[in-house]
């Protein structure tokens, strides 16, 4: 992207993730996985906080797996931002048709 | 850097930075593809609480969570084969993606026994158990049927992306220093992961 920071991104782009922080990663997504289920099966008197906890470690799991399976922690920050546009498109959107159906 | 020109589709204009831009670019259009599948679904749901709520108790809330574990477990071996690769491991590259090949087919036949059970007991659209369910229930099936539907669509199409990758490892055009296609690939592998982590709670976990 930019000319003077190439060096940086270069080696950014060069990291090698090694197979035990896989695995970490993997055990902390089955734990939150356990968890949601556990929550959402034997805590039934969460009752309307159940659907926001259960997107909460949605969420939680989602950004697991972006920024360690999918190297954003390690990528150059230009896909950080862009991702935050895609979701900003995404609230927008959400925003606009929560205002549609609000004010029938 | 070198600043060397050659024709395109030559061969010989490999650029790994483009191709994964290229790569994220699509994956964008694939969450506003899903983006808009669940704000129909929170729009539905926020009409009918009560109706999805009484429908997903048809659904299995066990075999959801082993797709889940299934997925997940996948998404590691395709990360690490990544790994191996990258430190000049072609072999352990190729069964890491055997074992996510074959997590993909295990995923795929606990969808179609969920399926098969649910098409048994006629809550297909249009069937006649059905036609006889209340429409907030019938919202919940249409989309049920459709979203998992298309995610199950994907889990296919990135299956086919790692065994082609596998055949390009095996041929050695997939290497030590030249491996986007199959970085690619798992970003695709990780995006469908990362759709059923949504997807699972949604439609199975509503309590």
């Amino acid at each position: 992207m930019s000319d003077t920071k190439n060096n940086h991104t270069q080696d950014d782009s060069h990291h090698i993730t090694g197979y035990a922080e896989h695995f970490g990663t993997y055990v902390s997504l089955i734990m939150l996985t356990f968890m949601t289920v556990f929550i959402s099966v034997f805590g039934a008197d969460l009752n309307t906080l159940t659907v926001a906890t259960a997107m909460f470690i949605a969420s939680v799991k989602v950004l697991i797996v972006a920024y360690y399976f999918m190297h954003l922690k390690y990528d150059p920050k230009v896909y950080r931002v862009m991702i935050l546009l895609v979701m900003a498109m995404f609230v927008i959107f959400l925003i606009m048709l929560m205002f549609d159906y609000l004010t029938r | 850097m070198e600043h060397s020109f050659s024709l395109p589709n030559s061969g010989h204009n490999y650029d790994a930075k483009a191709s994964k831009l290229g790569m994220w670019l699509f994956l964008y259009t694939e969450i506003l593809l899903f983006g808009g599948l669940f704000m129909v679904y929170m729009v539905y749901r926020a009409l009918n609480p009560d109706a999805f709520l009484i429908a997903s108790f048809n659904l299995n809330v066990w075999m959801g969570t082993i797709n889940t574990v299934v997925l997940l477990t996948s998404s590691m071996t395709v990360a690490m084969s990544i790994t191996a690769i990258q430190k000049g491991n072609s072999k352990l590259s190729l069964i890491l993606l055997a074992a996510t090949v074959l997590a993909a087919v295990i995923f795929l036949v606990i969808k179609y026994f969920e399926w098969g059970a649910k098409i048994e007991h006629g809550f297909w659209p249009g069937m006649d158990h059905f036609i006889n369910l209340p429409f907030g229930e019938q919202l919940y099936f249409y989309l049920y049927f459709f979203m998992t539907g298309l995610h199950g669509l994907h889990v296919v199409v990135g299956m086919i992306f790692i065994l082609i990758v596998m055949k390009k490892i095996k041929n050695g055009s997939q290497n030590k220093d030249k491996n986007q296609l199959l970085e690619n690939s798992g970003l695709y592998w990780h995006l469908v992961d990362l759709i059923w982590i949504y997807l699972f709670p949604l439609f199975y976990l509503i309590h």
